[in-house]
């Protein structure tokens, strides 16, 4: 009884409280810049941040729209992809040792600067963005697959082999499962760096998106609508990254502890 | 091992020969896929223009890296030995943090203006809040029972601090240091592309503009070598500090 209401209440109350937490956040920058004076040239007041936002509305909501489509559309194709390639390349051990090591050095190289060649390739268009999104994920994802397929007891699977399991249902009941919270590792940095790569993609010359909104901002020296563009782009980093927390506490239910 | 190692060099020179081979026999245009040869080439031709430039990156990537490390393990140190602080602190470090890094890059341009000091201030605010999650992690990792032990004998919260929770932390905050060291790099250079008078990611944005993609690649290589050197050499050094995990 208690712990089903508990159940019912606790989101309730988390959100509430993260609720609050936002209008303190919101009442003290408000108040930090009347109070210390601080020039608008460095912190404008947030209300004028958000009559700015309420002021053109429309722009704000399409670059939003824009930048999430572009890297929900990269990150989504490149999490799939990257499970399956990390599940090939445990399949396949010459494939594994011949390529993983690339994937493992590209985890070392500014590969957000390959942005620019994609660019260049695709044009000005939603799907560059989406490339270079899906290419930030895809290889940490690839690289967290394999090392979570790798670390699966080798009894377990045994014992699964001895019950007469076929190698499909010990990947699928046993290995994929246990590799799950690895694979969240790499799908929780990859949120974060897929929207930053789709931001930087716009700056090439896009029209539409956060990273145009940030660029225009900057060169017409703009301060309130740099951080109404600011302001956007951490709600879409934030509802983003907590998709996928949320997403991770809902499959990987039994990884509480960790 | 060996052999995986054997696999993974010939591996890697297929690959190089692969893409060497179609772009020559299929005579790509360089938009296309330049030839191996050619970037290698272009390196060469201008290496003088691209070491100048790869070299003022690692500076501004080096010292913001620093810069980020101290302030990150400096403010981490600040909110364990002052618990009030952190109930204030905190939540507006996780504000902050919230933004993608880019997006900071056009406001700090404005207000340091289009030199060295704007990519210096976003590496080290990048690489800051890196190291001070993983250093507060650290922290706390630590095991109540352990932490109220020397405090029986007698220990003040700097000894608690010193011999407990830093031998602790330190594999976690190694492991921050080793991830900032690419993300430096990343952001030193796409604050460049914003606006610089020289650097890799200048050089990257300049190209993209005249669509010169040999240019891109090899800048592009150049920044690659500089990052996998900066990893190595951390990771080194990881491996002879910390030498309990």
């Amino acid at each position: 009884m208690t712990a089903a209401r508990a159940r019912f209440t606790a989101p309730i109350r988390a959100g509430s409280r993260f609720l609050l937490g936002l209008l303190l956040a919101a009442a003290v920058w408000e108040g930090a810049v009347i109070l210390l004076g601080i020039r608008p040239h460095i912190l404008p007041r947030l209300s004028e941040v958000l009559s700015a936002i309420a002021l053109t509305p429309g722009a704000y909501r399409d670059g939003f729209l824009r930048t999430l489509a572009e890297t929900l559309i990269g990150f989504v194709a490149g999490a799939g992809i990257g499970v399956l390639n990390g599940v090939a390349f445990f399949r396949a051990p010459v494939l594994r040792d011949m390529l993983f090591p690339i994937f493992v050095v590209s985890q070392t190289i500014p590969v957000i600067a390959f942005g620019a060649l994609v660019v260049l390739w695709f044009g000005n268009t939603l799907m560059a963005k989406a490339v270079i999104a899906f290419y930030l994920t895809f290889f940490p994802v690839t690289v967290n697959t394999l090392l979570g397929l790798n670390a699966v007891d080798p009894r377990q699977v045994a014992l699964l082999r001895s019950f007469g399991a076929s190698g499909r249902q010990v990947l699928l009941r046993l290995q994929l499962p246990m590799a799950l919270p690895q694979i969240f590792v790499a799908l929780r940095l990859a949120a974060s760096l897929s929207l930053v790569g789709a931001i930087v993609g716009e700056w090439f010359g896009d029209t539409t998106g956060i990273g145009v909104l940030l660029l225009q901002a900057m060169y017409n020296e703009n301060v309130v609508a740099l951080w109404a563009a600011i302001l956007c782009s951490a709600l879409l980093g934030t509802g983003f990254y907590a998709l996928v927390a949320l997403a991770e506490r809902r499959i990987v239910f039994w990884g509480a502890e960790q | 091992m060996s052999r995986s190692a054997a696999r993974g060099i010939a591996g890697g020179v297929l690959l190089l020969l692969i893409w060497e081979v179609l772009a020559r026999g299929l005579s790509l245009p360089a938009y296309t896929l330049p030839a191996v040869s050619d970037i290698l080439g272009a390196v060469w031709t201008h290496r003088v223009p691209l070491f100048s430039a790869g070299w003022l990156t690692a500076a501004e990537a080096l010292a913001g890296y620093a810069i980020g490390c101290v302030a990150g393990i400096g403010i981490a140190v600040l909110l364990v030995l002052l618990p009030p602080l952190r109930g204030g602190l905190l939540p507006v470090m996780m504000a902050i943090n919230s933004v993608p890094v880019a997006a900071y890059s056009p406001l700090v341009l404005l207000w340091f203006g289009i030199g060295v000091a704007s990519k210096v201030v976003m590496v080290a605010l990048a690489v800051g809040f890196t190291i001070f999650l993983s250093a507060l992690a650290g922290f706390d990792r630590v095991d109540r029972r352990s932490a109220d032990l020397m405090r029986s004998f007698g220990a003040g919260h700097l000894a608690i601090l010193w011999r407990l929770r830093l031998p602790a932390a330190m594999p976690l905050i190694a492991a921050g240091m080793r991830v900032s060291t690419v993300r430096s790099l990343i952001v030193a250079i796409v604050t460049e592309m914003l606006g610089a008078y020289g650097g890799l990611g200048w050089i990257i944005y300049q190209a993209v503009v005249q669509i010169d993609f040999v240019q891109v690649w090899s800048a592009i290589v150049v920044a690659s070598a500089l990052s996998l050197s900066f990893f190595g050499l951390v990771g080194a050094v990881e491996r002879r500090v910390i030498f309990w995990k």
